[in-house]
């Protein structure tokens, strides 16, 4: 009986030996980056085309947590755990109240949309950078980088904390010159 | 852990929270003149420290050459502090008159400046970036600071909307360099070959058209007139030359030492875009009745001279381009206080507000002719020197017909600037005798204004006292 | 037992097993919308049809302006929010970072505590 479980353990591993050895599946692989990639670009593609402004932030919000999952395909689990936090939380939250602080009656058309000129303009524009871009992506030979990279909250840190004082402290800067200033432009508006 | 290398940041830094708990501990009601005075006595400290800074040998560094303090940037953060400290001078009355939040104009005013500084020694794209947003979140406030004015906050609105676009453009470019050169430090990019490669090119592009946006080079320009007119006259006056020279600073800094392997590429773009600057920004600035708008499109102008030096990439060149930086500082200190002046007493920024200025404030009518004529290059005002400087430079190395559109455009500069003389000096009709009346002139003007009459003519004759500097700058530029 | 997919090395390591774990999380709900929606008998009326608002009859629009003091709020939040984002590093390696990193946070918390007193004695954190 023993043995038996032992034996069965032993070939478990060797079964995971082997899966980490064959790797995912590259059609998987390929199709969890289109599931991604397909939400932050109908979220956005949503963004400007709706109608109705309420539903523009909420594809926002899709498109925000589509990158934060491709973040998280791309093993940078750090960058996308602060995507969800930051974008998906916080900043979904700011420009639903900044909506919200608008006085309209009826939200049914409230993101018109432009005329056909204006429509074409930006497709033409849009197309052209997306051709460029396109170009460029085919064109440079990228390097890649390692499959498994680890953990990158440790690197963050590291960097940040020695490498990047500067950078780091100055930001605390920004961050209380915003803060200010939301708070003066905000309160500018209250009391005038 | 060389703190000293930073010391000029960390006082700024520190005199920033002092102004704001000062702000916080006053009380409501009382004058918040004595917290303009702080931080001016403060920044004056500071300035005397940085010309103790000025060395022969190596530059310190920050953290492995990260944050570069060599002469050249602090050249630029002299320059950044004189600017703010006049500023600071100048607008006492008008903050006082026209601002509702007095001390956090103070507290922005000095967080812009750590921005600049910052800006100034950087050495890698992540230390540009955050010193950039530094500059310009705070300038985005700065903008809208006049409350009850609807053209402030449209020009806050405006300035935002096409800083975050060219941020994000900018932002875009330095992912797209770190990619192809692996690195975001600018000795570093500097030798990497996979610069060439469509990425690296596509993200040196991007960074160019990110800073022609912060230095509003036609055709990105679009955003200026209107921010440089709503803006809160000092605020405009901080654009003009400590956010711009801040841009150029930074941009000389990324073109030389992080991208000269693409020379090749980048001086015909440059030599175009400053021939652009100059014929447009010129010929556009004729029609403006508002002079905060004129200047508006003389800035830009401006800015195509500064980027003839840049196009020179040599010392003579960057020499040429320090010198007029600085002077340009001078000449619109005058001119910007003369306007905050009218903007206090008569409530605008229009020709028609410096009607017959010369017979309600000789002085400042004077002070403002001079400033156009060093902006326009009229001898013997330091315009001219720098003008001499910027073009001998480039005629050195090849460009004559850039020399020759920059002389050309010069003359043709000369005739909206005397414009504005005209308004000021011309007889008043009867009906115009209100403009007679004398205008009330704070003695912190008189003073900001001799300054800069002083500094522009002295430079003007004497143009040895700043090259020696300027000279002092570029040789231990990045060494 | 040990549930194979969950191990590192397939399925893009820790999160790969999440994915499926969400996939199948999303079946549930699926499963027990669908066959509802297509059995339900529909026979709509107006009271049916107005939004549910804690049981009693909805008033006046469904968009009101909102008072700029929840704004505020949201502002500040953000910024603390970000704040966080920098802080999680730091506690993650200040162990090993030593003392100086520690000085640094102190610092960059300092500058931000700044902000927060500004916030508090500006009035913005008060509910008028």
């Amino acid at each position: 009986m023993n043995d038996l479980i032992l034996s069965l353990h032993r070939l478990i591993d060797m079964g995971m030996t082997m899966a980490e050895e064959l790797g995912t599946p590259e059609i998987i692989l390929a199709a969890v980056f289109y599931v991604f990639a397909g939400i932050s670009v109908l979220g956005a593609l949503g963004v400007v085309l709706g109608r109705n402004i309420v539903h523009s932030a909420l594809c926002l919000t899709a498109s925000f947590i589509g990158i934060g999952c491709l973040y998280i395909f791309l093993s940078a689990d750090f960058l996308g755990a602060v995507q969800f936090l930051v974008y998906g939380g916080a900043v979904a939250i700011l420009i639903v109240m900044a909506i919200m602080l608008t006085r309209r009656e009826d939200m049914a058309h409230s993101n018109p949309s432009r005329s056909i000129p204006h429509q074409l303009a930006a497709l033409v524009v849009a197309g052209m950078f997306l051709l460029a871009m396109a170009a460029v992506a085919l064109m440079s030979p990228f390097q890649t980088a390692p499959a498994d990279i680890g953990d990158t909250v440790t690197g963050i840190a590291d960097l940040m904390l020695t490498k990047y004082v500067l950078p780091f402290e100055i930001v605390a800067v920004l961050l209380l010159i915003a803060m200010i200033g939301a708070i003066i432009l905000a309160k500018g508006v209250d009391e005038s | 852990m060389n703190f000293l290398a930073i010391g000029t940041e960390i006082a700024i830094a520190l005199l920033m929270l002092i102004v704001l708990a000062a702000d916080l501990l006053l009380p409501k009601d009382v004058s918040h003149r004595r917290i303009g005075v702080i931080s001016m006595v403060g920044l004056a400290v500071i300035l005397v420290y940085t010309f103790g800074q000025y060395h022969i040998g190596a530059s310190p560094t920050f953290f492995g050459g990260l944050f570069f303090v060599d002469n050249y940037a602090l050249f630029f953060k002299q320059l950044f502090i004189i600017g703010m400290l006049f500023t600071i001078l100048f607008s006492l009355e008008y903050t006082e008159k026209l601002l509702r939040y007095r001390g956090e104009f103070y507290v922005l005013l000095l967080s812009a400046l750590l921005g600049m500084c910052v800006m100034a020694s950087a050495n890698d794209f992540i230390t540009t970036f955050v010193g950039l947003e530094l500059m310009t979140v705070s300038f985005y406030i700065l903008v809208g600071a006049r409350m009850t004015s609807e053209d402030s906050s449209e020009a806050a609105v405006k300035y935002l909307i096409v800083g975050a676009a060219s941020t994000a453009v900018m932002l875009y470019g330095m992912s797209l360099v770190y990619g192809a050169a692996g690195s975001l430090v600018f000795s570093e990019v500097c030798r990497n070959i996979h610069l060439f490669y469509a990425a690296g090119l596509a993200g040196v592009i991007m960074v160019i058209i990110g800073f022609f946006f912060k230095l509003s080079v036609i055709p990105f320009h679009m955003w200026a007139p209107d921010v440089y007119q709503g803006a809160p006259t000092p605020v405009t006056a901080l654009l003009a030359m400590g956010s711009k020279a801040a841009g150029i600073a930074v941009f000389m800094r990324i073109l030389y030492t992080a991208f000269p392997i693409l020379g090749n590429f980048w001086l015909p773009l440059l030599a175009g875009f400053a021939a652009l600057c100059m014929i447009g920004g010129n010929i556009m600035a004729i029609r403006q009745t508002d002079i905060k708008r004129m200047l508006a499109y003389s800035s830009i102008a401006q800015a195509g001279y500064m980027m003839v030096g840049m196009a020179a990439a040599d010392l003579a060149g960057m020499k040429a381009v320090l010198f007029y930086a600085m002077l340009y500082v001078f000449a619109n200190l005058g001119a910007f206080a003369v306007l905050t002046v009218i903007d206090t007493e008569r409530g605008g920024t229009s020709r028609r507000d410096i009607t017959g200025l010369a017979q309600a404030a000789p002085l400042l009518a004077a002070v403002m002719t001079i400033s156009l004529l060093s902006m326009a290059g009229i001898p013997p005002t330091a315009g001219f020197a720098g003008k001499l400087y910027l073009f001998t430079a480039v005629v050195e190395r090849g460009y004559l017909w850039l020399a020759f559109v920059g002389f050309v455009m010069s003359m043709i500069s000369v005739y909206y600037y005397l414009m504005v003389a005209k308004a000021m000096y011309r007889d008043l009709t009867p009906e115009e005798a209100e403009y007679a009346a004398p205008v009330y002139v704070p003695l912190t003007v008189r003073a900001a204004v001799l300054v800069s009459v002083f500094a522009t003519l002295g430079l003007g004759i004497c143009p040895e006292w700043l090259a020696s500097l300027t000279n002092a700058a570029v040789q231990t530029f990045m060494r | 037992m040990q549930v194979i997919i969950f191990r590192k090395g397939i399925f893009m390591g820790d999160f790969g097993g999440l994915g499926i774990f969400f996939a199948i999380a999303l079946i549930f709900p699926v499963m027990a919308l669908i066959p509802a929606f297509l059995l339900q008998p529909r026979q709509p009326t107006k009271e049916k049809g107005i939004p549910y608002e804690c049981g009693v009859d909805t008033v006046g629009k469904t968009y009101v302006q909102y008072r700029i003091g929840y704004f505020l709020y949201a502002l500040i939040f953000v910024v603390f929010d970000i704040e966080t984002v920098f802080l999680y590093p730091w506690a993650v390696r200040f162990g090993q970072l030593g003392l100086f990193a520690l000085l640094e946070m102190f610092v960059f918390v300092g500058i931000l505590a700044m902000g927060l007193w500004y916030a508090w004695k500006k009035g913005a954190l008060s509910w008028k």
